[in-house]
Protein backbone atom coordinates (compact mmCIF):
# COMPACT_ATOMS: atom_id res chain seq x y z
CA UNK A 1 0.00 0.00 0.00
CA UNK A 2 1.26 3.46 -0.90
CA UNK A 3 1.11 5.40 2.33
CA UNK A 4 1.94 8.77 0.77
CA UNK A 5 -0.29 9.25 -2.27
CA UNK A 6 -2.87 6.90 -3.66
CA UNK A 7 -5.22 8.44 -6.22
CA UNK A 8 -8.07 6.13 -5.35
CA UNK A 9 -7.80 7.15 -1.69
CA UNK A 10 -7.34 10.81 -2.65
CA UNK A 11 -10.65 10.57 -4.54
CA UNK A 12 -12.28 9.23 -1.39
CA UNK A 13 -10.90 12.12 0.68
CA UNK A 14 -12.15 14.64 -1.88
CA UNK A 15 -15.58 12.97 -1.84
CA UNK A 16 -15.52 12.84 1.97
CA UNK A 17 -14.77 16.57 2.19
CA UNK A 18 -17.38 17.42 -0.43
CA UNK A 19 -20.12 16.09 1.84
CA UNK A 20 -19.75 19.07 4.17
CA UNK A 21 -18.85 21.70 1.55
CA UNK A 22 -22.34 23.12 0.99
CA UNK A 23 -23.18 22.82 4.67
CA UNK A 24 -20.09 24.75 5.76
CA UNK A 25 -19.69 27.29 2.98
CA UNK A 26 -23.20 27.52 1.53
CA UNK A 27 -24.39 30.39 3.72
CA UNK A 28 -21.21 32.41 3.17
CA UNK A 29 -21.56 31.96 -0.60
CA UNK A 30 -25.20 33.03 -0.53
CA UNK A 31 -24.35 36.16 1.48
CA UNK A 32 -21.52 37.08 -0.89
CA UNK A 33 -23.72 36.48 -3.92
CA UNK A 34 -26.52 38.51 -2.33
CA UNK A 35 -24.44 41.66 -1.83
CA UNK A 36 -24.47 42.73 -5.54
CA UNK A 37 -28.20 41.92 -5.62
CA UNK A 38 -28.82 44.15 -2.60
CA UNK A 39 -26.80 46.96 -4.20
CA UNK A 40 -28.75 46.51 -7.45
CA UNK A 41 -32.05 46.60 -5.57
CA UNK A 42 -30.98 49.62 -3.53
CA UNK A 43 -29.88 51.55 -6.61
CA UNK A 44 -33.02 50.53 -8.49
CA UNK A 45 -35.34 51.68 -5.75
CA UNK A 46 -33.62 54.91 -4.75
CA UNK A 47 -34.46 58.00 -6.82
CA UNK A 48 -30.81 58.64 -7.77
CA UNK A 49 -30.65 55.42 -9.88
CA UNK A 50 -26.86 55.49 -9.59
CA UNK A 51 -25.31 53.37 -12.34
CA UNK A 52 -22.47 50.93 -11.90
CA UNK A 53 -20.44 50.07 -14.95
CA UNK A 54 -19.11 46.58 -15.61
CA UNK A 55 -15.55 47.58 -14.68
CA UNK A 56 -16.45 48.67 -11.13
CA UNK A 57 -18.66 45.59 -10.68
CA UNK A 58 -15.73 43.35 -11.60
CA UNK A 59 -13.82 45.13 -8.83
CA UNK A 60 -16.64 44.44 -6.40
CA UNK A 61 -16.87 40.77 -7.41
CA UNK A 62 -13.10 40.50 -7.02
CA UNK A 63 -13.19 42.06 -3.56
CA UNK A 64 -15.99 39.76 -2.42
CA UNK A 65 -14.04 36.85 -3.90
CA UNK A 66 -11.05 37.79 -1.76
CA UNK A 67 -13.32 37.79 1.30
CA UNK A 68 -14.38 34.26 0.35
CA UNK A 69 -10.74 33.16 0.05
CA UNK A 70 -10.09 34.56 3.51
CA UNK A 71 -13.03 32.86 5.21
CA UNK A 72 -13.15 29.58 3.26
CA UNK A 73 -10.44 27.60 5.15
CA UNK A 74 -11.94 28.33 8.56
CA UNK A 75 -15.45 27.56 7.29
CA UNK A 76 -14.52 24.34 5.51
CA UNK A 77 -11.90 22.94 7.91
CA UNK A 78 -12.83 24.66 11.15
CA UNK A 79 -12.34 21.65 13.40
CA UNK A 80 -9.30 20.01 11.83
CA UNK A 81 -7.01 21.14 14.68
CA UNK A 82 -9.59 20.97 17.46
CA UNK A 83 -8.43 18.66 20.23
CA UNK A 84 -11.85 17.02 20.39
CA UNK A 85 -13.64 17.49 17.09
CA UNK A 86 -10.49 17.25 15.00
CA UNK A 87 -9.89 13.63 15.94
CA UNK A 88 -12.06 12.46 13.05
CA UNK A 89 -9.92 14.44 10.59
CA UNK A 90 -6.66 13.13 12.05
CA UNK A 91 -7.82 9.52 12.23
CA UNK A 92 -9.30 9.41 8.72
CA UNK A 93 -7.34 6.65 6.98
CA UNK A 94 -5.64 8.83 4.39
CA UNK A 95 -2.17 10.27 4.21
CA UNK A 96 -1.30 13.81 5.27
CA UNK A 97 -0.58 14.64 1.64
CA UNK A 98 -4.01 13.45 0.52
CA UNK A 99 -5.77 15.45 3.24
CA UNK A 100 -3.65 18.47 2.35
CA UNK A 101 -4.36 18.18 -1.40
CA UNK A 102 -8.08 17.93 -0.72
CA UNK A 103 -7.89 21.02 1.53
CA UNK A 104 -6.04 22.98 -1.15
CA UNK A 105 -8.47 21.73 -3.81
CA UNK A 106 -11.52 23.05 -1.96
CA UNK A 107 -10.02 26.29 -0.62
CA UNK A 108 -7.99 27.36 -3.66
CA UNK A 109 -9.92 25.89 -6.59
CA UNK A 110 -13.48 24.78 -5.85
CA UNK A 111 -14.63 27.59 -3.54
CA UNK A 112 -13.38 30.49 -5.75
CA UNK A 113 -14.62 28.88 -8.97
CA UNK A 114 -18.10 28.24 -7.57
CA UNK A 115 -18.22 31.76 -6.16
CA UNK A 116 -16.99 33.37 -9.38
CA UNK A 117 -19.35 31.36 -11.58
CA UNK A 118 -22.30 32.24 -9.36
CA UNK A 119 -21.33 35.91 -9.01
CA UNK A 120 -20.88 36.38 -12.77
CA UNK A 121 -24.14 34.54 -13.51
CA UNK A 122 -26.04 36.73 -11.03
CA UNK A 123 -24.42 39.85 -12.49
CA UNK A 124 -25.45 38.76 -15.99
CA UNK A 125 -29.05 38.18 -14.90
CA UNK A 126 -29.18 41.59 -13.19
CA UNK A 127 -27.70 43.25 -16.29
CA UNK A 128 -30.38 41.65 -18.45
CA UNK A 129 -33.04 42.92 -16.06
CA UNK A 130 -31.76 46.44 -16.68
CA UNK A 131 -31.60 49.11 -14.05
CA UNK A 132 -28.35 50.32 -12.51
CA UNK A 133 -26.05 47.59 -13.86
CA UNK A 134 -24.71 48.49 -17.29
CA UNK A 135 -23.15 45.83 -19.50
CA UNK A 136 -22.04 42.35 -18.58
CA UNK A 137 -19.21 42.13 -16.06
CA UNK A 138 -18.01 38.83 -17.52
CA UNK A 139 -17.88 40.27 -21.04
CA UNK A 140 -16.08 43.35 -19.80
CA UNK A 141 -13.54 41.19 -17.97
CA UNK A 142 -12.56 39.22 -21.07
CA UNK A 143 -12.79 42.33 -23.19
CA UNK A 144 -10.17 43.97 -20.98
CA UNK A 145 -7.76 41.16 -21.70
CA UNK A 146 -8.32 41.48 -25.42
CA UNK A 147 -7.71 45.20 -25.30
CA UNK A 148 -4.91 45.23 -22.76
CA UNK A 149 -2.46 46.80 -25.13
CA UNK A 150 -4.91 49.51 -26.18
CA UNK A 151 -5.80 50.12 -22.58
CA UNK A 152 -2.26 51.11 -21.74
CA UNK A 153 -2.21 53.52 -24.62
CA UNK A 154 -5.65 55.02 -23.98
CA UNK A 155 -5.96 55.02 -20.22
CA UNK A 156 -2.41 55.91 -19.32
CA UNK A 157 -2.03 58.17 -22.34
CA UNK A 158 1.51 57.13 -23.03
CA UNK A 159 2.91 57.18 -26.49
CA UNK A 160 3.88 54.06 -28.40
CA UNK A 161 7.38 53.84 -26.94
CA UNK A 162 6.40 54.72 -23.39
CA UNK A 163 3.80 52.10 -22.90
CA UNK A 164 5.89 49.27 -24.33
CA UNK A 165 7.61 48.48 -21.05
CA UNK A 166 4.26 48.33 -19.25
CA UNK A 167 2.65 46.35 -22.03
CA UNK A 168 5.55 43.89 -21.98
CA UNK A 169 5.24 43.43 -18.22
CA UNK A 170 1.47 43.47 -17.79
CA UNK A 171 0.74 40.89 -20.46
CA UNK A 172 -2.50 38.86 -20.24
CA UNK A 173 -0.44 35.82 -19.24
CA UNK A 174 1.34 37.71 -16.47
CA UNK A 175 -1.91 39.18 -15.22
CA UNK A 176 -3.53 35.74 -15.13
CA UNK A 177 -0.51 34.38 -13.25
CA UNK A 178 -0.66 37.29 -10.80
CA UNK A 179 -4.39 36.65 -10.21
CA UNK A 180 -3.72 32.96 -9.59
CA UNK A 181 -0.90 33.89 -7.23
CA UNK A 182 -3.18 36.29 -5.37
CA UNK A 183 -5.72 33.50 -4.90
CA UNK A 184 -3.02 31.06 -3.84
CA UNK A 185 -1.32 33.50 -1.45
CA UNK A 186 -4.52 34.57 0.29
CA UNK A 187 -5.77 31.00 0.55
CA UNK A 188 -2.48 29.58 1.75
CA UNK A 189 -2.06 32.27 4.42
CA UNK A 190 -5.54 31.63 5.80
CA UNK A 191 -5.19 27.84 5.48
CA UNK A 192 -2.10 28.09 7.64
CA UNK A 193 -3.93 30.38 10.08
CA UNK A 194 -6.71 27.82 10.20
CA UNK A 195 -4.25 25.14 11.27
CA UNK A 196 -2.41 27.32 13.79
CA UNK A 197 -5.26 28.99 15.64
CA UNK A 198 -8.04 27.15 17.38
CA UNK A 199 -10.49 29.99 17.87
CA UNK A 200 -11.20 33.21 15.95
CA UNK A 201 -8.90 31.86 13.28
CA UNK A 202 -9.64 34.37 10.51
CA UNK A 203 -9.68 37.40 12.82
CA UNK A 204 -6.35 36.49 14.39
CA UNK A 205 -4.73 35.95 11.00
CA UNK A 206 -6.03 39.30 9.72
CA UNK A 207 -4.65 40.95 12.88
CA UNK A 208 -1.25 39.36 12.30
CA UNK A 209 -1.23 40.47 8.66
CA UNK A 210 -2.08 44.05 9.63
CA UNK A 211 0.69 43.98 12.22
CA UNK A 212 3.19 42.57 9.71
CA UNK A 213 2.13 45.15 7.14
CA UNK A 214 2.68 48.00 9.63
CA UNK A 215 6.11 46.62 10.57
CA UNK A 216 6.99 46.16 6.90
CA UNK A 217 5.93 49.71 6.05
CA UNK A 218 7.92 51.18 8.95
CA UNK A 219 11.01 49.26 7.82
CA UNK A 220 10.53 50.23 4.18
CA UNK A 221 9.93 53.91 4.91
CA UNK A 222 12.98 54.00 7.18
CA UNK A 223 15.04 52.15 4.62
CA UNK A 224 13.94 54.40 1.79
CA UNK A 225 14.59 57.52 3.84
CA UNK A 226 18.09 56.40 4.78
CA UNK A 227 19.13 54.74 1.55
CA UNK A 228 18.50 57.22 -1.20
CA UNK A 229 21.47 55.80 -3.07
CA UNK A 230 19.53 52.55 -3.46
CA UNK A 231 16.99 54.31 -5.67
CA UNK A 232 19.73 56.16 -7.48
CA UNK A 233 21.60 52.94 -8.12
CA UNK A 234 18.45 51.43 -9.58
CA UNK A 235 17.07 54.35 -11.54
CA UNK A 236 19.81 56.92 -11.64
CA UNK A 237 19.12 60.56 -10.76
CA UNK A 238 15.38 61.26 -10.71
CA UNK A 239 14.59 64.44 -12.61
CA UNK A 240 11.41 66.04 -13.88
CA UNK A 241 12.17 64.67 -17.35
CA UNK A 242 12.72 61.05 -16.40
CA UNK A 243 10.14 60.86 -13.53
CA UNK A 244 7.52 59.14 -15.70
CA UNK A 245 10.10 56.64 -16.96
CA UNK A 246 11.26 55.88 -13.40
CA UNK A 247 7.63 55.55 -12.32
CA UNK A 248 6.93 52.99 -15.06
CA UNK A 249 10.08 51.05 -14.25
CA UNK A 250 9.22 51.11 -10.56
CA UNK A 251 5.71 49.79 -11.28
CA UNK A 252 7.13 46.94 -13.34
CA UNK A 253 9.72 46.08 -10.70
CA UNK A 254 7.11 46.16 -7.93
CA UNK A 255 4.76 43.98 -10.03
CA UNK A 256 7.46 41.39 -10.72
CA UNK A 257 8.77 41.50 -7.17
CA UNK A 258 5.26 41.12 -5.75
CA UNK A 259 4.74 38.06 -7.92
CA UNK A 260 7.97 36.50 -6.72
CA UNK A 261 7.15 37.35 -3.10
CA UNK A 262 3.62 35.94 -3.54
CA UNK A 263 5.02 32.72 -4.96
CA UNK A 264 7.49 32.40 -2.07
CA UNK A 265 4.84 33.20 0.57
CA UNK A 266 2.43 30.70 -1.01
CA UNK A 267 5.05 27.96 -1.10
CA UNK A 268 6.11 28.58 2.52
CA UNK A 269 2.53 28.80 3.79
CA UNK A 270 1.48 25.65 1.94
CA UNK A 271 4.46 23.75 3.27
CA UNK A 272 3.78 24.98 6.83
CA UNK A 273 0.11 23.98 6.51
CA UNK A 274 1.15 20.51 5.36
CA UNK A 275 3.65 20.24 8.20
CA UNK A 276 1.06 21.40 10.74
CA UNK A 277 -1.45 18.79 9.51
CA UNK A 278 1.25 16.13 9.80
CA UNK A 279 2.37 17.08 13.31
CA UNK A 280 -0.85 18.39 14.84
CA UNK A 281 -1.46 16.91 18.29
CA UNK A 282 -4.93 16.32 19.66
CA UNK B 1 0.03 -6.31 19.06
CA UNK B 2 0.67 -3.01 20.82
CA UNK B 3 4.09 -2.56 22.38
CA UNK B 4 5.05 0.39 24.53
CA UNK B 5 8.68 0.69 25.58
CA UNK B 6 10.16 3.28 27.92
CA UNK B 7 7.42 5.76 27.22
CA UNK B 8 7.81 9.26 28.57
CA UNK B 9 5.07 11.80 28.10
CA UNK B 10 4.31 15.16 29.64
CA UNK B 11 1.91 18.03 29.01
CA UNK B 12 4.09 21.13 29.42
CA UNK B 13 5.10 20.83 33.08
CA UNK B 14 2.88 17.89 34.02
CA UNK B 15 4.55 14.52 33.72
CA UNK B 16 2.00 11.88 32.72
CA UNK B 17 4.14 8.81 32.01
CA UNK B 18 7.68 8.09 33.09
CA UNK B 19 9.47 5.22 31.37
CA UNK B 20 6.45 2.94 31.25
CA UNK B 21 6.41 -0.42 29.49
CA UNK B 22 3.19 -2.07 28.44
CA UNK B 23 1.92 -4.67 25.99
CA UNK B 24 -1.56 -5.28 24.65
CA UNK B 25 -2.04 -8.64 22.98
CA UNK B 26 -4.38 -9.21 20.08
CA UNK B 27 -7.91 -10.46 20.52
CA UNK B 28 -8.52 -9.24 24.07
CA UNK B 29 -10.90 -6.73 25.56
CA UNK B 30 -8.71 -4.69 27.88
CA UNK B 31 -10.04 -2.58 30.69
CA UNK B 32 -7.88 0.49 31.18
CA UNK B 33 -8.56 1.66 34.69
CA UNK B 34 -7.25 4.50 36.76
CA UNK B 35 -8.24 7.51 38.77
CA UNK B 36 -9.20 10.71 37.01
CA UNK B 37 -6.23 12.43 35.43
CA UNK B 38 -3.77 9.52 35.47
CA UNK B 39 -3.52 9.51 31.68
CA UNK B 40 -5.97 6.91 30.42
CA UNK B 41 -7.15 9.10 27.55
CA UNK B 42 -3.60 10.25 26.90
CA UNK B 43 -2.42 6.65 26.59
CA UNK B 44 -5.17 5.91 24.07
CA UNK B 45 -4.27 9.06 22.14
CA UNK B 46 -0.60 8.05 22.11
CA UNK B 47 -1.49 4.60 20.77
CA UNK B 48 -3.66 6.20 18.07
CA UNK B 49 -0.96 8.70 17.08
CA UNK B 50 -2.95 11.71 18.22
CA UNK B 51 -0.12 12.56 20.60
CA UNK B 52 3.59 11.97 20.27
CA UNK B 53 5.79 10.49 23.00
CA UNK B 54 8.68 12.61 24.22
CA UNK B 55 10.73 9.49 24.70
CA UNK B 56 10.29 5.82 24.04
CA UNK B 57 8.65 3.77 21.33
CA UNK B 58 5.08 2.74 20.62
CA UNK B 59 4.35 0.24 17.90
CA UNK B 60 1.01 -1.12 16.76
CA UNK B 61 1.53 -4.20 14.59
CA UNK B 62 4.91 -2.72 13.73
CA UNK B 63 3.56 0.72 12.79
CA UNK B 64 4.64 3.91 14.47
CA UNK B 65 1.26 5.51 15.29
CA UNK B 66 2.64 9.05 15.25
CA UNK B 67 3.28 8.69 11.49
CA UNK B 68 -0.49 8.33 10.98
CA UNK B 69 -0.04 6.19 7.90
CA UNK B 70 -3.25 5.16 6.11
CA UNK B 71 -2.37 1.47 6.44
CA UNK B 72 -2.25 1.93 10.22
CA UNK B 73 -5.26 4.24 10.45
CA UNK B 74 -7.55 1.88 8.55
CA UNK B 75 -7.06 -0.69 11.28
CA UNK B 76 -7.76 1.47 14.30
CA UNK B 77 -10.74 3.42 15.53
CA UNK B 78 -10.83 5.76 18.49
CA UNK B 79 -14.14 6.71 20.04
CA UNK B 80 -13.53 9.75 22.24
CA UNK B 81 -15.39 10.46 25.43
CA UNK B 82 -16.92 13.59 24.01
CA UNK B 83 -18.83 12.56 20.95
CA UNK B 84 -18.85 14.52 17.70
CA UNK B 85 -21.71 16.89 16.99
CA UNK B 86 -21.80 16.69 13.20
CA UNK B 87 -24.84 18.08 11.50
CA UNK B 88 -25.50 14.80 9.75
CA UNK B 89 -27.23 11.50 10.38
CA UNK B 90 -25.14 8.57 11.66
CA UNK B 91 -26.04 6.79 8.41
CA UNK B 92 -24.57 9.53 6.22
CA UNK B 93 -21.58 9.84 8.53
CA UNK B 94 -20.73 6.15 8.29
CA UNK B 95 -21.32 6.08 4.54
CA UNK B 96 -18.75 8.82 3.96
CA UNK B 97 -16.29 7.45 6.54
CA UNK B 98 -16.72 3.72 6.04
CA UNK B 99 -15.28 3.69 2.51
CA UNK B 100 -11.81 4.15 4.01
CA UNK B 101 -12.01 0.96 6.05
CA UNK B 102 -11.49 -2.35 4.21
CA UNK B 103 -13.84 -4.43 6.39
CA UNK B 104 -16.58 -1.83 6.83
CA UNK B 105 -20.03 -3.45 6.85
CA UNK B 106 -23.07 -1.22 6.34
CA UNK B 107 -25.49 -4.05 7.12
CA UNK B 108 -23.77 -4.55 10.44
CA UNK B 109 -24.16 -0.82 11.11
CA UNK B 110 -27.90 -1.00 10.49
CA UNK B 111 -28.19 -4.10 12.65
CA UNK B 112 -26.30 -2.47 15.50
CA UNK B 113 -28.32 0.74 15.26
CA UNK B 114 -31.47 -1.37 15.66
CA UNK B 115 -30.04 -3.37 18.53
CA UNK B 116 -28.86 -0.25 20.30
CA UNK B 117 -32.25 1.34 19.68
CA UNK B 118 -30.96 4.47 17.97
CA UNK B 119 -33.25 6.53 15.76
CA UNK B 120 -31.83 6.23 12.24
CA UNK B 121 -33.55 9.32 10.91
CA UNK B 122 -32.17 11.83 13.40
CA UNK B 123 -28.98 13.82 12.97
CA UNK B 124 -26.18 13.49 15.51
CA UNK B 125 -26.89 16.90 17.00
CA UNK B 126 -30.56 16.00 17.43
CA UNK B 127 -29.74 12.90 19.47
CA UNK B 128 -29.34 12.82 23.25
CA UNK B 129 -25.83 12.30 24.64
CA UNK B 130 -26.48 8.61 25.30
CA UNK B 131 -28.01 8.10 21.86
CA UNK B 132 -25.04 9.84 20.24
CA UNK B 133 -22.68 7.50 22.05
CA UNK B 134 -24.64 4.45 20.95
CA UNK B 135 -24.77 5.70 17.35
CA UNK B 136 -21.04 6.27 17.36
CA UNK B 137 -20.49 2.83 18.87
CA UNK B 138 -22.52 1.32 16.02
CA UNK B 139 -20.36 3.28 13.56
CA UNK B 140 -17.15 2.15 15.27
CA UNK B 141 -18.18 -1.51 15.41
CA UNK B 142 -19.32 -1.59 11.78
CA UNK B 143 -15.84 -0.51 10.63
CA UNK B 144 -14.50 -3.81 12.00
CA UNK B 145 -11.03 -2.50 12.66
CA UNK B 146 -8.36 -4.63 14.34
CA UNK B 147 -8.10 -2.14 17.18
CA UNK B 148 -10.96 -0.35 18.84
CA UNK B 149 -10.25 2.24 21.51
CA UNK B 150 -13.18 3.37 23.60
CA UNK B 151 -12.72 6.28 25.98
CA UNK B 152 -15.27 6.25 28.79
CA UNK B 153 -17.86 4.65 26.52
CA UNK B 154 -20.50 4.17 29.21
CA UNK B 155 -20.52 7.78 30.45
CA UNK B 156 -23.96 9.20 29.83
CA UNK B 157 -25.57 5.85 29.08
CA UNK B 158 -28.65 4.79 31.02
CA UNK B 159 -28.78 1.37 32.73
CA UNK B 160 -30.41 -0.56 29.84
CA UNK B 161 -27.99 1.05 27.41
CA UNK B 162 -25.01 -0.04 29.51
CA UNK B 163 -26.25 -3.61 29.28
CA UNK B 164 -26.73 -3.20 25.52
CA UNK B 165 -23.21 -1.82 25.25
CA UNK B 166 -21.74 -4.89 26.98
CA UNK B 167 -23.84 -7.18 24.81
CA UNK B 168 -22.81 -5.52 21.57
CA UNK B 169 -19.11 -5.50 22.43
CA UNK B 170 -19.02 -9.12 23.50
CA UNK B 171 -21.21 -10.32 20.63
CA UNK B 172 -19.84 -8.42 17.65
CA UNK B 173 -16.14 -8.08 18.34
CA UNK B 174 -14.24 -10.73 16.45
CA UNK B 175 -11.55 -12.86 18.07
CA UNK B 176 -8.96 -10.84 16.18
CA UNK B 177 -10.14 -7.49 17.48
CA UNK B 178 -8.33 -5.82 20.33
CA UNK B 179 -10.56 -3.52 22.32
CA UNK B 180 -9.23 -1.15 24.95
CA UNK B 181 -11.91 0.37 27.12
CA UNK B 182 -10.79 3.25 29.27
CA UNK B 183 -13.11 3.82 32.19
CA UNK B 184 -13.34 4.72 35.82
CA UNK B 185 -16.77 3.14 36.07
CA UNK B 186 -15.60 -0.42 36.59
CA UNK B 187 -19.07 -1.85 37.28
CA UNK B 188 -20.13 -0.94 33.75
CA UNK B 189 -17.52 -3.19 32.19
CA UNK B 190 -17.59 -6.05 34.67
CA UNK B 191 -17.81 -9.45 32.94
CA UNK B 192 -16.67 -7.79 29.71
CA UNK B 193 -13.05 -6.88 30.20
CA UNK B 194 -10.15 -9.25 30.57
CA UNK B 195 -7.24 -8.42 31.06
CA UNK B 196 -7.10 -5.36 33.26
CA UNK B 197 -4.56 -2.53 33.11
CA UNK B 198 -4.43 -0.18 36.07
CA UNK B 199 -2.62 3.11 35.57
CA UNK B 200 -1.27 5.32 38.28
CA UNK B 201 0.33 8.74 38.01
CA UNK B 202 3.26 8.15 35.63
CA UNK B 203 3.25 4.39 36.19
CA UNK B 204 1.51 1.11 35.31
CA UNK B 205 0.44 -0.74 38.43
CA UNK B 206 -1.12 -3.82 36.88
CA UNK B 207 -1.46 -5.47 33.50
CA UNK B 208 -2.82 -8.96 33.96
CA UNK B 209 -5.53 -11.33 32.85
CA UNK B 210 -8.22 -12.49 35.26
CA UNK B 211 -6.65 -15.95 35.45
CA UNK B 212 -3.30 -14.46 36.43
CA UNK B 213 -4.94 -12.15 38.93
CA UNK B 214 -6.86 -14.94 40.64
CA UNK B 215 -3.75 -17.07 40.61
CA UNK B 216 -2.01 -14.48 42.79
CA UNK B 217 -4.88 -12.69 44.51
CA UNK B 218 -7.79 -14.19 46.39
CA UNK B 219 -11.16 -12.49 46.71
CA UNK B 220 -12.75 -13.71 49.90
CA UNK B 221 -16.40 -13.01 50.66
CA UNK B 222 -17.03 -13.61 54.36
CA UNK B 223 -18.66 -12.39 57.51
CA UNK B 224 -15.58 -10.66 58.89
CA UNK B 225 -12.81 -8.23 58.06
CA UNK B 226 -9.45 -9.97 57.72
CA UNK B 227 -6.39 -8.25 59.09
CA UNK B 228 -3.94 -9.54 56.48
CA UNK B 229 -6.07 -8.42 53.53
CA UNK B 230 -4.75 -5.86 51.08
CA UNK B 231 -8.16 -4.29 51.06
CA UNK B 232 -11.42 -4.88 52.84
CA UNK B 233 -14.81 -3.48 52.07
CA UNK B 234 -18.15 -3.91 53.71
CA UNK B 235 -20.80 -5.37 51.44
CA UNK B 236 -24.43 -6.19 52.16
CA UNK B 237 -24.25 -9.35 54.25
CA UNK B 238 -20.56 -9.29 55.00
CA UNK B 239 -17.13 -8.25 53.75
CA UNK B 240 -14.99 -8.66 50.69
CA UNK B 241 -11.34 -9.21 51.50
CA UNK B 242 -8.72 -8.92 48.79
CA UNK B 243 -5.70 -10.91 49.85
CA UNK B 244 -2.73 -12.87 48.64
CA UNK B 245 -3.74 -16.26 47.21
CA UNK B 246 -1.46 -18.41 49.32
CA UNK B 247 -3.49 -21.62 49.03
CA UNK B 248 -4.13 -21.49 45.27
CA UNK B 249 -7.85 -21.10 45.82
CA UNK B 250 -10.22 -20.10 43.08
CA UNK B 251 -12.24 -16.92 43.32
CA UNK B 252 -14.10 -14.38 41.23
CA UNK B 253 -12.49 -11.04 40.56
CA UNK B 254 -14.28 -8.06 41.96
CA UNK B 255 -12.84 -5.30 39.80
CA UNK B 256 -13.76 -2.46 42.13
CA UNK B 257 -12.21 -4.18 45.14
CA UNK B 258 -9.17 -5.13 43.08
CA UNK B 259 -8.75 -1.55 41.93
CA UNK B 260 -8.95 -0.23 45.47
CA UNK B 261 -6.56 -2.93 46.71
CA UNK B 262 -4.04 -2.01 44.01
CA UNK B 263 -4.32 1.70 44.76
CA UNK B 264 -3.72 1.08 48.47
CA UNK B 265 -0.84 -1.39 48.04
CA UNK B 266 0.86 -0.21 44.89
CA UNK B 267 4.34 -1.59 45.33
CA UNK B 268 3.26 -4.82 47.07
CA UNK B 269 0.82 -5.80 44.32
CA UNK B 270 3.27 -4.74 41.59
CA UNK B 271 5.86 -7.06 43.11
CA UNK B 272 3.29 -9.81 43.59
CA UNK B 273 2.18 -9.72 39.95
CA UNK B 274 5.71 -9.77 38.51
Amino acid sequence: MNNTLDFNRLGKVVKHDSASFVQNLGLALIILWAIPVVIWLFNSLTPSHAHMDAFSRIGMIGLLGKILLIIAPARLYKYCNDSRQGIGFAMLPASTLEKFISMVFYCVIVAPIIYLAGALAIDSVLSVLGGPYEGFAIADYFDKFAQLKDMWKDKMMFDEEDYSILANTFTPTMIIISKILTVLTLSSIFMFGNMVFKKRKTGKMIGILILLFIIFMIIMVNYAANHEYWFQRMFGEITEENAAEVFKHAICIIFRASMIVSAIISAVMLWLTYYKIKTQKY
Amino acid sequence: MIKINNLDFAYKNTQVFRRINLEFEKGNIYGLLGENGVGKTTLLKLICGLQQPQHGVITVDGFDPSMRQPEFLQNVYFMPEEVITEDTTPEKFIQKTGVFYPRYDFDLFNKLMKELEVDLTKKFNELSHGQKKKALLACAMSLQTDYLFLDEPTNGLDIPSKALFRKVISQYCSDETTVIISTHQVKDVENLIDPIVILDRDDVLLNASFSKITEKIFFEYGPERLENAYYTEMLPGGYINVMRNVNNEESNVNIEALFNAVMKNKEQIKDLMK
